[in-house]
């Protein structure tokens, strides 16, 4: 039956998208964690609908980068920190590592924070949630297998749903919406610049791009179903700001109107709740929970899979603990610390993430280059070379991007 | 220890002197007046020896954009303090040109991955071994371990003195000697050569290890080392692949005539799984192109459908009718040529090819040697339908504890053979 299916030409498609899907809609999912939540709540709750419209660009820009890492996985078959320790030699690789991996911890950290707060809302104190959380997430990758884990991952997407359901109950006012898309306001100030950098820095981010390409070369696709490939990074693009405008819209309909100015996504849950009713809050806090497990099992593997690749250790959630050492030891030992610096009493978090924010901005636009040094390399990726114009185009984004990752870092220190 | 064997390999050898290349590379190239000309950027090296020699350096000369290269002839002296050339070679230098069989080691070695054919592993070349013999400079190890990394990053010595101070001790070395690495080259004219001795070595892999090797390398470099592969290592290669994407990838790239030979070799059982699952055209051009015997045992094995006990069966099965006494049963044996999958049994057909009994290759070497099989044979016999359901056939298997089942039509007429290992690799895959 199954073979008589495939022969329909249209049914085949859909079956070969469905076979090389996943890796571009998980790693946008992800990009949605705890920090990426408490940005868009923060942006809809100062700026109201105000703010909507960068959310366009931003698309592009993320449909534009991550197509570069797909596109490069499918070619080479390699993934990024192979490429670059390739091109650029040990010593650039180890430093970007280690610049990498403090940003990571400092993300893993606010996962697990963003786990414990969410918790918390429902009345589950954190000495409960985030060792349970923790074991969870190591049990997940430790035991399964890359497809079962794949598997989860993508069921943990259509949970992302809960924020348009209470994007709904919020009540926004539609009109509004449609009017600030169709003719935006540019009129910045230097506090809703700021936004919109904080913005940009928490959609796209540097680990994205090495789970990305990491997770396409692990499905073996072939450089002649390439398309596919793309069409899962470009829905993975829309499905993220979709579920971000829903957020800003939640917050902006609610919080914004009765001016309530909020830091966290569990503030804005907490917040939620006089105005929207109990289930929008609810919504809102599941939401979160959902989002910073989801981060919390990506971050880690996606970490100790980049560094293993490029030092040349033995890898992958396939492997046995003993064959990998190394790849197992730096997973387990970011969920401990991870979940463990959230278990202190007092905590400094707030220094641990600025770091993680800094390292971010430095790293990512460091990252981009190369990226785009590597996918004109005609040795390297032969006719799938960026065209003329397309080459532009992404040389223009990186531009963009890196000059708001370094504003970004400059307001950070306080330049 | 791994330097002294190297070191027996080169005969005559008097004068040593080990250096790595990370501690050259990037040294001031002097001219014999001791002028400062450029720094060396890469050494390029002639295949085919043992253990090669550096053919030449490639220098960044002051103001030029282009790599430049020099004769080894043209070298005074080459160590980690000084690289000065002869007098008068300053005029020699040329653009860089590497040949075929020739191979650049920063560009094409370094950083890259290579094949350990001894430890059947992929590897990242962290630094690179030589030594200079009879005013040669030759390559002799490959360094993977983690002191590469650290020297490369300069800070080996610091974490030398720490660990010394701290455990009394020294992270080790990983050189391994030249002869058991496989580089992988990304140049599409080298990738196809064999250059070097050691890829002889690859079939000394186990099937098993190889196999593990190639689903774990990129698709590239996954093709090429394959296509290096004899017929038959490939197809044993082919049979221990987990990834059946990658399975059909491999003979898909393959040219059809090499493909063909390749699905003979494999079991029929095996050959068949790999095919049902190439698209409808490449399957049939394949199947055509097969030697006649192994086609006819894949196209018969194709009409089972997925999950019945006639699609995993195997055809490599030893009948003979029970009229033959044991002697002849063992000449009959001796000129079978076939790879047998399971030679525990053998199976005894009737006068009019009907399935009658079975034998054990014991009672073969313990009877009288003019006995008739017939006589000798046990006719209880469990028997499988070609349709039967997979789980059925497990069934079976645990309950009667045989090594191997026969497979028969609605004739009685033996189709095939299901052995443990088959329903071990069925179970093993769920």
């Amino acid at each position: 039956m199954w073979r008589r299916l495939l022969a329909n030409p249209r049914l085949r498609g859909l079956f070969l998208f469905l076979s090389v899907a996943g890796p571009g809609i998980i790693t946008s999912n992800v990009d949605n964690d705890a920090g990426g939540i408490a940005t868009y709540s923060m942006a809809g709750a100062h700026f109201g609908y105000n703010l909507l419209w960068s959310l366009l660009p931003i698309m592009l820009a993320l449909i534009i980068v991550q197509e570069m890492s797909s596109r490069m996985g499918v070619v080479t078959g390699k993934g990024l920190s192979d490429l670059i320790r390739e091109r650029f030699g040990v010593k650039i690789t180890v430093y970007l590592l280690i610049a990498l991996v403090l940003t990571n911890f400092g993300n893993v950290i606010a996962e697990f924070a963003g786990v414990a707060s969410s918790l918390e809302i429902f009345h589950v104190s954190k000495y409960v949630s985030v060792p349970v959380a923790a074991v969870l997430v190591w049990l997940l990758v430790v035991k399964g297998t890359y497809r079962s884990v794949e598997k989860v991952f993508l069921y943990a997407c259509v949970f992302y749903v809960t924020y348009i359901v209470a994007g709904f109950l919020a009540k926004p006012d539609w009109a509004a919406v449609g009017g600030t898309l169709v003719a935006p306001s540019f009129k910045l100030s230097s506090e809703s610049l700021g936004m919109i950098v904080g913005l940009v820095g928490t959609t796209i981010a540097p680990w994205m791009q090495f789970y990305l390409q990491a997770a396409i070369v692990e499905k073996n696709v072939a450089a002649k179903d390439y398309k596919w490939s793309r069409l899962d990074v470009i829905i993975g693009s829309i499905v993220v700001t979709v579920v971000a405008g829903f957020i800003i819209l939640t917050c902006a309909a609610t919080l914004f109107k009765a001016g309530i100015r909020v830091e966290t996504a569990a503030d804005a849950a907490q917040a939620l709740r006089p105005l929207a009713g109990r289930y929008c809050a609810a919504l809102f806090a599941f939401g979160l929970l959902n989002a910073s497990l989801f981060a919390a099992s990506i971050l880690p593997l996606s970490t100790a899979f980049v560094v293993c690749e490029a030092m040349g250790w033995e890898n992958g959630v396939d492997k046995k603990f003993s064959e990998a050492p190394q790849f197992y030891g730096l997973y387990t030992m970011l969920i401990l610390l991870g979940g463990g610096i959230i278990l202190l009493p007092k905590i400094p978090l707030f220094p641990v993430m600025y770091v993680s924010q800094v390292l971010n901005g430095v790293v990512l636009p460091v990252l981009l280059v190369f990226m785009i040094l590597l996918i004109n390399n005609k040795k390297l990726m032969g006719e799938h070379v960026n065209g003329r114009v397309y080459n532009a185009v992404s040389w223009v984004t990186v531009a963009v991007l890196g000059g708001l990752s370094l504003v970004y870092i400059g307001s950070l220190l306080g330049l | 220890m791994a330097i002294e064997t190297a070191l027996r390999d080169i005969p005559g050898t008097n004068v040593q002197m080990f250096v790595f290349f990370s501690e050259i590379l990037g040294g001031l190239v002097l001219d014999a007046d001791g002028e400062g000309l450029g720094r060396l950027a890469d050494f390029k090296v002639k295949l085919g020896e043992l253990f090669p020699k550096v053919a030449s350096l490639a220098v960044k000369l002051r103001r030029r954009k282009q790599l430049m290269e020099i004769d080894w002839s043209d070298i005074e002296i080459c160590n980690t303090q000084t690289i000065r050339l002869k007098p008068g070679a300053a005029g020699h230098f040329r653009p860089l040109e590497a040949g075929p069989d020739e191979i650049l080691l920063r560009d094409e070695l370094l950083d890259k991955q290579v094949v350990d054919t001894l430890g059947a592993k992929i590897e990242r070349v962290n630094d690179i071994h030589l030594i200079i013999v009879h005013q040669d400079l030759r390559l002799v190890h490959v360094d993977f371990g983690a002191r590469g990394i650290l020297r490369r990053l300069g800070w080996l010595r610091g974490v030398d003195k720490m660990t010394n101070w701290l455990f009394a001790y020294q992270t080790e070395e990983r050189l391994i000697s030249w002869k058991f690495v496989q580089p992988l080259l990304s140049d599409p004219v080298k990738r196809h050569l064999k250059l070097n001795v050691s890829a002889r070595k690859l079939h000394e892999i186990h099937p098993s290890d190889l196999a593990d090797i190639i689903e774990e390398l990129d698709s590239v470099n996954r093709s090429t080392i394959f296509r290096a592969l004899d017929t038959q290592t490939a197809a044993l290669t082919l049979e221990e692949m987990d990834d059946t994407k990658i399975q059909v990838s491999l003979i898909v790239s393959a040219p059809v005539e090499h493909a063909s030979d390749i699905l003979d070799e494999m079991a029929p059982d095996e050959a068949t799984d790999l095919l049902a699952d190439l698209p409808e055209e490449k399957k049939r051009k394949l199947i055509q192109t097969m030697e006649k015997p192994s086609r006819e045992a894949v196209e018969a094995l194709l009409k089972y459908r997925e999950g019945t006990a006639g699609s995993i069966m195997t055809k490599d099965f030893f009948s003979v009718p029970g009229t033959m006494t044991v002697a002849q049963a063992v000449e009959e044996f001796r000129k079978t040529t076939c790879p047998l999958e399971s030679v525990a049994y053998l199976y005894i057909t009737d006068g009019s090819g009907r399935m009658a009994g079975v034998c054990t290759l014991r009672h073969l070497i313990i009877a009288d040697r003019d006995a008739p099989l017939a006589g000798l044979m046990n006719t209880r016999l469990i028997k499988i339908d070609p349709e039967a359901k997979i789980g059925s056939v497990t069934d079976l298997f645990r309950k009667y504890r045989f090594l191997a089942l026969p497979v028969v039509d609605g004739d009685d007429r033996l189709q095939g053979l299901i052995t443990l290992k088959d329903i071990l690799q069925e179970e093993l895959e769920e």
